[in-house]
């Protein structure tokens, strides 16, 4: 019989929620035994090679890979901290003795306190056909593509238009993969307006209100039926068409992991806003069993910020309850975090999470700011089609045209309200502002605007242009983000393309922005036409061009 | 169907190692799952369904999903999309070609 080790806290999962759970907890003393079932440690993290959104505070700017390598390396030399890796936890039982199987051994712990931070999986949708191989999670595409490096197919049909669906499709492009659509079933996309505006621009159409019906192939998938939607949710009879591809991606949804919870006999309700059955807890992420606390997507489906900075929640509540020592300095902490999180979460993207919180009772102590709740822009017409209509685009242009006489002048088109504050924080001209929240629109000062070109490489969700409008008497020069393969060399000619992906007109490459400080979003100024500079959004580099 | 140049990744693959699929000699390479490899050598049928012998491949990637089991070096349900492949490792379908009588 081996013997069971008494631990002080017990982190299980090693991804953003556990990390962060983990390092609170730690730098405070706490002896903190971290488990991971995988032989790394990163939980989806690993395949997020796209730029967060969120407040600066917490990483917002830099890719999920590039927050996980600071992660990490935090863990790895924080003391306190034993990391278990290739080791599942198996069992939990009603003394909170837990077992963990690692190479072929079982081993017994006996932690004061817990922290499960297991995750979600993904969720799975019925249509004719569904068991082919070619049908995957959009999560196993990003683990292919973006871990090791192999693709799942050549061309990609996306069901769902939530983020996770719309950041892989971006993804797929990068890699090489060819979109055939992202088809969505409700009325309008759901995820953030800029991720799905950066794939219309590439040519990729987005169908809302439209469903598969089933997938066609014989040993893999070969092609796909879909069908367009009416207002009930029921199929359009003769809208059906064949659309081939060699792949299906699902991006339906995401629903926590609460296995583990459940043998426990923690308390668990169903709540659809937040994903499926959720354990109930407290603002300070303890569940219904004492000492045992949750984190991130387990506590209810949301992103890597929030689940990170629940993780701090839950990490530094334990350390407070074990108590070594600074106890007042703790709760301070804590307050922070809860007030980050109530932040993340004030605008019109987190009503659904308010609304999820609520039925468990939750919400913070306070009233969310209803002013920031309601979007300020009407954006209908952007969250149908993913791209903005005239009334927005009016809205973030200069109100006088002679504005664009003084020079370049950069031009946000990001009409969502969202927790996001890069382009506000990377102008060394004060020339952004968000009037003070976060979820608040951001707007550029053309006074102060310089057109310097920072907030094109720095905004999340390539939002950012600058427009020089009289750069001589016949051409404007626009810059546009960039981060495709082959990169453009300086006074080549590129395809130039309006914000539906349609081809406008050739253009020349005259300066590239593509250093460090870029960090693989290179800044490109591409010469048009004049009368095409507000209308010009993206270039392609044809491959081969550089002899 | 690797990917060689990437615009944002750079893959740091392992040392090039020989493994068996179904008795036939596949190149993969160190530190990478037994199904990213299969992948790579454009391997999409992992198995069959019990009965009605359709083909079945991965879905989630992460362990979850009980879709990519394979046996492995002669341990049956292994979950090839979590597992490490190894040097000389024989990985084999699982109810191809299996009659179930009722």
């Amino acid at each position: 019989m081996s013997k069971i080790q008494n631990l002080e806290l017990l982190v299980v999962g090693g991804g953003p929620a556990g990390l962060s759970a983990a390092l609170a907890a730690a730098n405070y003393g706490i002896k903190v035994s971290l488990t991971e079932e995988r032989e790394f440690l990163g939980g989806q993290l690993i395949k997020q090679t796209h730029r967060f959104f969120g407040s600066e505070k917490e990483y917002a700017g830099t890719r999920g890979i590039d927050i996980l390598k600071k992660l990490i390396d935090e863990v790895n030399k924080n003391n306190n901290i034993e990391v278990l890796l290739s080791s599942r936890v198996l069992g939990i039982y009603e003394d909170n003795i837990v077992t963990i199987l690692n190479d072929h051994k079982m081993k017994k712990y006996y932690p004061q306190s817990i922290i499960f931070a297991t995750g979600a999986s993904e969720k799975f949708l019925a249509f004719e056909n569904n068991d082919l191989p070619g049908i995957f999670g959009a999560g196993a595409v990003q683990t292919l593509m973006n871990v090791y490096g192999v693709l799942p197919a050549t061309n990609v049909l996306m069901i769902g238009s939530g983020n996770i669906g719309l950041i892989v499709c971006y993804q797929l492009l990068q890699a090489g993969v060819k979109v055939a659509a992202i088809v969505e079933a409700a009325p309008k996309i759901g995820g953030y307006s800029v991720h799905a505006s950066k794939l219309r621009r590439l040519g990729v159409p987005i169908l809302t209100s439209h469903t598969i019906k089933k997938a066609i192939g014989k040993e893999k998938v070969e092609g796909a039926v879909i069908c367009e939607l009416d207002s009930n949710w029921n199929e359009v009879k003769g809208t059906e068409q064949l659309i081939k591809c060699d792949a299906i991606c699902l991006s339906v949804g995401l629903t926590p992991l609460v296995d583990l919870l459940k043998q426990r006999k923690v308390k668990t309700t169903y709540v659809s806003e937040l994903g499926g059955y959720v354990p109930l807890r407290d603002e300070n992420m303890e569940t219904s069993i004492k000492n045992l606390f949750v984190a991130g997507d387990v506590s209810g489906i949301e992103e890597a910020t929030a689940a990170m900075i629940e993780g701090q929640i839950a990490g530094l509540s334990v350390a407070k309850r074990i108590g070594k020592n600074s106890k007042d300095e703790i709760e301070e902490r804590i307050e922070e975090a809860k007030n980050e999180l109530e932040l993340l979460r004030s605008g019109p993207v987190g009503k659904k999470i308010r609304k999820g919180l609520s039925k468990l009772g939750l919400n913070h102590g306070k009233n969310y700011n209803e002013k920031f709740s309601e979007e300020a822009l009407d954006i209908s017409h952007l969250m149908k089609t993913g791209v903005p209509s005239e009334e927005n685009l009016k809205n973030k242009l200069p109100s006088e045209e002679k504005v664009f006489d003084k020079g370049p002048i950069a031009i946000s088109e990001c009409f969502q309200r969202f927790p996001c504050d890069p382009c506000v924080k990377s102008c060394p001209f004060n020339a952004i502002s968000e009037n003070g929240n976060i979820n608040n629109i951001p707007y550029v000062d053309f006074e102060k605007c310089t057109g310097c070109g920072i907030c094109v490489s720095k905004c999340p969700g390539l939002a950012m242009f600058v427009i020089h409008k009289n750069f001589s008497e016949t051409t404007s020069v626009v810059i546009m983000p960039y981060e495709f393969l082959p990169r453009p060399h300086k006074g080549e000619i590129v395809k130039v393309f309006d914000r539906e992906g349609k081809y406008l007109c050739d253009g020349k490459v005259i300066r590239i922005l593509d250093g460090k400080f870029q960090d693989k979003t290179a800044a490109v100024s591409i010469e048009i036409p004049k009368e095409y500079y507000l209308q010009a959004r993206n270039f392609k580099v044809e491959e081969g061009n550089h002899g | 169907m690797r990917i060689q140049n990437h615009p944002i990744l750079c893959f740091n693959r392992g040392k090039q190692i020989k493994f068996y699929y179904n008795g036939k000699e596949l190149i993969g390479y160190e530190g990478e799952t037994i199904a990213a490899a299969l992948y790579a050598n454009g391997i999409f049928k992992f198995s069959e369904s019990k009965k009605l012998k359709r083909p079945r491949g991965i879905f989630c990637a992460i362990g979850h999903c009980s879709s990519c089991l394979m046996t492995v070096d002669g341990v049956p349900n292994v979950r090839t999309c979590i597992t490490p492949l190894k040097d000389g490792m024989r990985v084999e379908s699982e109810n191809i070609g299996v009659e179930i009588n009722e």
